[in-house]
């Protein structure tokens, strides 16, 4: 049974988001700040494996709350609702360290299949198996001198490691997975985060920004993750190979 | 721009400010220096260099001030999406869960009263919205009849509790007449209920989880009515007691941070009373120490 740790200090909507949840069979926790809501995730032994955040919180926000979260190296999901729907707020979601963003209001059934969606995809990283012969990122992969290890969520570079979020892990498996082709931001909407409406695509520029100050030496000028003008972004594990090639559209 | 880039923003102007002033002032010592001699451009740069700095204080003044307004209308602008949003977002969520659930008839019964309520918050910040856009346009004398005072408080009072769910220990009432009429003032009936209901709502509000509301209703003059609502609560400051009053401002402290509302409440209370030839004002030991907010209006003579 997974757990949902809801962080809304609005009553109405802590009661009935709780009562859906509890209705499907989730164990559901419920706190009223962001405060709280830190300490209950940092405190116990037992890590939510969601966190619904409100952003409007009294006291601190729920942005401060997710950026401190990551800060910290607590990695759990974290699915933002708030009344604050503009794209410029959805960035910021994202940036804070959101791995999904839903405004106020929004449609119970939207909520529940991102939820599981959520939930589903940290179950594929924490056990993938590598059923699929053709994929190159099974539990590992290697490039550069660099290992994105997907069970643990976390990069290695020498005898560094970053941890990862689930998204970035996510997003990192899907380019590594299409290595070598250009994808389309509309395709790694679809694919990676399961949305089909008309999100902002640019919410992916900055994972992919994150993502190169991680795994480029020279993030201005990308190796690795590069991207391919007019069509969207394409991972190349060996930049030396394709060094010089004109761009596949 | 987030509210550090924005605070920069006002010191860079504020230092640009004190800079040119600064500038202005030992030009003008220059001038008086080397023009000494010399009677009318003497008196030439001392009429004209005390414009020039004026000029400069009093636009870095305005500019200060219209980035503060800005700031606090997109606070505003905020704290209204959120009050409109949530109760809609909660109604929804609840009719969903109804469509979409099987549920027993209690379980449909508790959600039909929070859907109820939340209906009435979205009407109560509609109105609220709606008031504060039309006060001081309109001046509605036409509308004026006599009202009861004493009827119309112990009506928001009861709404009050019901809204708040309070017992009737924590919103104490007393009225003290010593004149043989009760208050009757000529007014706008629905715009006084308003007010009233404003004061009572914030010094709930802002009396943290304990709370001790005492409301006092006093006729002791035939040609005045005066309303006290005092609470136990947060208390304002010294330099804040006149700046709550106006539209958008809302205290910034730590305690009443955590308060929600859109800056118009007493605003509207200061419009509604103003419209009625009274006035508000609010009295406070500091924070921490609680308020009392007087009204004082007219009363119409006994007829």
């Amino acid at each position: 049974m997974s757990r949902i740790l809801i962080v809304e200090d609005e009553r109405h909507l802590a009661d009935g988001l709780r009562f859906n949840l509890e209705a499907d069979e989730y164990d559901v926790a419920v706190v009223e700040s962001g405060e709280a809501a830190l300490s209950q995730i940092t405190a116990d032994s037992a890590v939510p494996d969601l966190v619904i955040l409100d952003v409007m919180l009294p006291g601190m926000d729920g942005f401060a709350v997710a950026s401190e979260l990551r800060r910290t190296g607590f990695f759990v999901p974290i699915l933002m609702l708030t009344a604050r729907g503009r794209a410029e707020d959805v960035l910021k979601g994202f940036e804070a360290g959101a791995d999904d963003y839903l405004p106020k209001p929004f449609e119970l059934s939207i909520l529940m299949a991102r939820i599981r969606g959520l939930l589903r995809r940290k179950q594929w990283l924490l056990r993938s198996t590598g059923t699929s012969p053709t994929a190159p990122a099974a539990d590992v992969f290697d490039f550069a001198g660099k290992t994105i290890d997907f069970t643990r969520l976390e990069l290695r570079v020498g005898d560094k490691q970053l941890p990862l979020t689930l998204m970035e892990a996510s997003l990192l498996r899907y380019l590594v997975q299409h290595e070598g082709t250009p994808v389309s931001r509309k395709t790694i909407l679809e694919n990676v985060w399961g949305l089909h409406e008309d999100t902002d695509t640019r919410a992916i520029d900055n994972f992919i920004v994150r993502l190169r100050k991680y795994i480029e030496s020279e993030p201005s000028r990308p190796q690795h993750l590069q991207t391919v003008r007019g069509v969207g972004y394409r991972f190349v594990a060996e930049p030396s190979a394709a060094a010089g090639s004109s761009p596949t559209a | 721009m987030t509210p550090g880039g924005r605070r920069r923003y006002v010191a860079l102007i504020i230092v640009l400010g004190i800079c040119l002033a600064a500038g202005a002032i030992a030009l003008n010592i220059g001038w008086v220096i080397v023009n000494w001699r010399e009677a009318g451009l003497l008196v030439v740069g001392i009429l004209v260099f005390p414009l020039i700095i004026a000029g400069v204080v009093l636009n870095t003044i305005f500019l200060v001030r219209e980035i503060r307004r800005n700031e606090q209308h997109d606070a505003f602008i905020n704290a209204v999406t959120h009050e409109l949003k949530t109760p809609v977002a909660s109604i929804r969520l609840y009719l969903q869960t109804l469509q979409t659930r099987a549920l027993d008839d209690g379980k449909r019964q508790e959600f039909y009263k929070v859907m109820v309520d939340d209906s009435d918050r979205l009407l109560h910040t509609i109105e609220q919205v709606l008031r504060a856009g039309q006060g001081g346009t309109r001046l509605r004398h036409r509308q004026f009849a006599p009202v009861d005072l004493s009827v119309l408080v112990s009506d928001c009072l009861n709404i009050a509790r019901t809204r708040h769910h309070l017992p009737d220990a924590a919103l104490t009432y007393r009225e003290r007449f010593t004149t043989d009429t009760p208050p009757r003032i000529l007014g706008d009936e629905d715009d006084l209920r308003a007010a009233v209901s404003n004061l009572l709502d914030n010094a709930i509000k802002y009396s943290g989880p304990e709370v001790q509301v005492s409301v006092e209703l006093e006729h002791t003059d035939t040609s005045q009515a005066t309303l006290r609502v005092h609470d136990k609560g947060a208390g304002i400051s010294q330099p804040e007691l006149k700046r709550i009053f106006k539209r958008f401002y809302r205290a910034r402290d730590i305690v009443t941070t955590r308060v929600k509302g859109t800056g118009l409440g007493l605003f509207i209370v200061r419009s509604v009373i103003a419209r009625h030839g009274g006035k508000v004002f609010a009295e406070s030991a500091g924070p921490g120490h609680g308020s009392t907010f007087t009204v004082e209006l007219p009363a119409s003579p006994p007829s």
